[in-house]
């Protein structure tokens, strides 16, 4: 399988800019790079599900089209998803069966599945319900879904993310298996650089739509990856043209309390005895991989989960976690990771919304003043620069950075001792997120501690003084910003300190 | 998508309003002879008229109970069971309590919504301590409920109605004191317009003002629309939710008190008093999308429907053809939400 300089735009961004990719049969590559360095659209390309703006791909050396995922089916490429698409009330046969036409003969079916999982050395029963398997069975499930449809080329996405590190080593041994005595191409695509240079043959890393590097394995080392990776600027902070340039982060006062303080929390699945402290002032960067706890730490700081263990202290103070509403009563305000799920109600209004968590200093005892409602609203608008047509207009409406500054406008409005930002600049345009970033700013020279959980490294890097690195739930790393650069970032983000 | 909306609507309404003229057209009847039965029946004359507005009233309150559990997120469909509870209680606090004169009337009243309100609240509690379905659990309720009102009435040393001489008692309680019931409102010539219209109005009206002007109403519209934001801001979701849902329950035993104590009934607690006014106070809700001061024409119109109807026999047509009418009548307005959140999905 080749491609040959891939481009593809969406308006202004352009997600792959001549990407060059030979997949070899018999081979494993690893294809690397960060969040938004344009793997996925690649890939995208690659199973019929985007087509691209120009390029070619070719199979055995004869150009093919990619019209559908139906011709990608029928070129024999297939992908395991980063997440499972599983029937969990199904046994296992019967999702591998799933997705094929014809007729389903439960005794022949049952029979393949035990041979492919033999062959493969995947122990696993075809009788068992899905739902009752770990995470690592039903990866192989997913696997052999996949291998029973006989494909010449494998793409396996973000694999081990949700692995044990034994279950990991047991997956790239049939990996091996599979490319070594059937002739497929596999592709890995991941993060972790320990498992690039590890199990692969090959190694492409991309980098904001383009390959910085292509290379055999053995040729290369982690360091190299790493630094090809986030790409050597970054250090600098102000590399990537999202960026107010040159900012100096905000330096914490001298002698800062700590205002925010977490201990051995735990959450399953997500979060492993996280312990991490913020002071008064400063903004800290949580930065590690996706699906490395973030999700889990931002559900339980807003509220919506309850911890197995561990204590959330807001100024010195342990927060009741099972009480709705605690934290935010504690001076913690969050701009959660997923606004529509539960940083807004879209079907209120503007107005509403910037409210919603204090209510009480817009109404009596038992009504709600509609006139100081509005007049709150407006002067939070104004404040904030939300533009909207009118604010009794549906927070629908609005545009995402808009909806954005409605919920700091809210998180802040209550003068909060910490603020929460989970991958705040996501869905943004370059001048929300501008913005965002000035008053992210502002608010720790206010005083205000701030943690930002993100996995985009400029924005880590130019915001912060400290960074903590997440991987599987825990704390892994913690250095002063001043002292990091990519590649010590990327090592500990992968794992391996 | 949004634009589509208001065509379906009109395209179904129209077909809510051809099918059955067809369908009498096919049964040999005629639809115009027809139509003129079910308007001479629910607006024809004062004594209709009197009918129609007696029927308005517990639709009315069921129909308001529903919006306020919707409107929490939670859906209530065991109004049926409720206005019986509602019917028992009241029948309980009438024949039992030596209240004096009309304050017995608002002690009837009262203590159905408080029975009602505290059976719906069951399903909250079996939904809190062991994730029972709120739908499935208050249907299933209402078989419960039946249950226990049958028992009553068919049981000496509870309700049932007292002997006289050697007649055979029948399953029945006995008439509520006079004080209990519900009278006329102002001297009219032949019009009779009901007392227990009025508690449903001012009841709507109430209701309306609390989901749109209180705290409480912002709270619990915001738990419905978004639990997970509720929650972030300091909302007990489940705990609103549950209180939606006794509210939902009492205005249901309270149509059951209304049921009980005006004309529809014979004032006496029976099996069958409930009428199906839980069903179609749900409908109405849902016709009137969960609107409060909307449900008062809508519960207007299902009044008319049901006044009608009765009257229909007269003409030889088969009167379920008037709950074919609500049924479509119904989706006709809901169709077109539902088909929005599928295209939403899609």
């Amino acid at each position: 399988m080749r491609l040959r300089g891939i481009t593809k735009r969406y308006g202004a961004v352009v997600a792959c800019d001549g990407v060059d990719l030979t997949l070899e049969r018999g081979e494993i590559h690893g294809l690397l790079g960060e969040n938004g360095a344009g793997k996925s659209t690649l890939m995208r390309i690659l199973l019929g599900l985007e087509t691209q703006d120009s390029g070619a791909i070719d199979r055995d050396g004869r150009a093919v089209t990619i019209a559908g995922p139906r011709e990608a089916a029928a070129l024999g490429i297939s992908m395991v998803h980063q997440h499972f698409s599983l029937v969990d009330p199904l046994t296992v046969w019967e999702n591998v069966a799933l997705g094929r036409s014809g007729p389903v003969r439960r005794a022949a079916e049952r029979a393949g599945v035990r041979a492919a999982a033999q062959r493969y050395g995947l122990a696993i029963d075809p009788d068992a319900r899905v739902g009752t398997l770990s995470a690592g069975e039903r990866q192989r499930v997913e696997l052999l879904k996949c291998l029973r449809r006989d494909p010449t080329v494998l793409i396996m996405d973000e694999p081990t993310s949700v692995l044990t590190r034994s279950e990991s080593a047991e997956l790239f041994t049939v990996l091996r298996r599979v490319v070594a005595a059937e002739h497929r191409a596999v592709v890995l695509i991941s993060h972790k650089l320990a498992e690039i240079t590890t199990a692969t043959d090959r190694v492409t890393v991309m980098r904001a739509g383009r390959v910085v590097l292509r290379r055999a394995t053995t040729a290369t080392t982690e360091a190299e990856l790493a630094r090809e990776m986030v790409g050597r600027e970054v250090t600098l902070g102000a590399a990537v043209g999202v960026l107010p340039h040159a900012t100096a982060p905000a330096s914490p006062a001298a002698s800062a309390q700590t205002a925010l303080r977490l201990r051995g929390l735990t959450a399953r699945p997500g979060l492993d005895d996280l312990c991490l402290t913020v002071h008064a002032g400063e903004i800290v960067g949580l930065y590690g991989a996706e699906g490395n706890g973030q999700k889990s730490l931002g559900d339980v700081l807003s509220g919506l989960t309850v911890p197995d263990a561990g204590t959330v202290e807001v100024a010195g103070a342990s927060v009741d976690l099972r009480r709705p509403g605690a934290l935010s009563a504690a001076g913690l305000g969050i701009v959660p990771e997923d606004r529509h799920h539960a940083g807004v109600v879209l079907d209120l209004s503007v107005a509403e919304n910037l409210v919603m968590t204090r209510l009480g200093d817009v109404s009596g005892r038992v009504f709600i003043d509609r006139r100081r409602l509005r007049r709150r609203a407006r002067a939070l608008a104004d404040e904030y620069g939300i533009t909207a047509a009118s604010l009794d207009s549906p927070l629908r409406d609005l545009s995402g950075g808009n909806q954005q500054r409605v919920v700091l406008a809210r998180e802040l409005s209550g003068r909060p001792r910490v603020l929460v930002a989970a991958q705040p600049s996501r869905g943004l345009d370059v001048g929300a997120v501008e913005d965002l970033y000035a008053r992210l700013r502002r608010c720790a020279s206010d005083g205000i501690a701030v943690l930002l959980i993100s996995t985009e490294l400029e924005e880590i890097l130019a915001l912060t003084t400290r960074i903590a690195t997440i991987f599987r739930g825990r704390i892994v790393g913690e250095l002063p910003t001043a002292q990091a650069d990519g590649e010590r970032l990327a090592l500990l983000t992968g794992g391996v300190a | 998508m949004t634009r589509a909306g208001p065509w379906v609507s009109a395209a179904i309404v129209t077909a809510a309003l051809v099918l059955p003229g067809l369908l009498i057209a096919v049964t040999g009847g005629s639809p115009s002879a027809a139509l003129r039965a079910l308007i001479q029946g629910s607006l024809g004359d004062a004594t209709a008229v009197s009918q129609t507005l007696l029927y308005a009233a517990p639709l009315l309150l069921v129909a308001v109970g529903a919006c306020c559990s919707a409107r929490s997120g939670v859906f209530n469909i065991g109004q049926e069971g409720q206005v019986l509870i509602g019917a028992l209680a009241g029948a309980a606090a009438g024949l039992r309590l030596a209240v004096p004169g009309p304050a017995l009337l608002l002690v009837v009243l009262l203590a159905a919504a408080l029975a009602a309100g505290a059976w719906a609240w069951l399903s909250a509690l079996m939904n809190r301590l062991r994730g029972v379905d709120i739908a499935v659990s208050t249907l299933l309720m209402t078989f419960l409920a039946q249950q226990v009102v049958a028992f009553a009435v068919t049981t000496p040393w509870l309700l049932q109605e007292s002997r006289l001489g050697e007649a055979a008692a029948l399953p029945q309680s006995n008439k509520l004191p006079s004080g209990a019931l519900l009278g006329s409102l102002g001297d009219h010539p032949g019009l009779q317009l009901n007392l227990g219209l009025a508690v449903g109005v001012v009841v709507a009206m109430l209701v309306a003002v609390a989901l749109d002007r209180t705290r409480w109403g912002f709270r619990l519209t915001v738990a419905g629309l978004n639990p997970a934001a509720a929650r972030h801001a300091g909302i007990p979701v489940a705990a609103v939710g549950g209180i939606a849902l006794a509210v939902s329950g009492a205005l249901a035993g309270m149509a059951g008190a209304v049921l009980l104590a005006s004309p529809l009934s014979t004032n006496r607690l029976q099996p069958d008093i409930s009428i199906d006014i839980g069903w179609d106070g749900l409908l109405v809700a849902l016709v009137a999308r969960n609107r409060p001061l909307l449900t008062i024409p809508v519960a207007g119109l299902f009044a008319v429907l049901r006044a009608g109807g009765n009257f229909l026999a007269a003409t030889g047509v088969p009167p379920y053809l008037v709950d074919v009418v609500k049924a479509l009548l119904t989706l006709a307005f809901v169709a077109p939400a539902v088909m929005r959140r599928r295209s939403v999905v899609a």
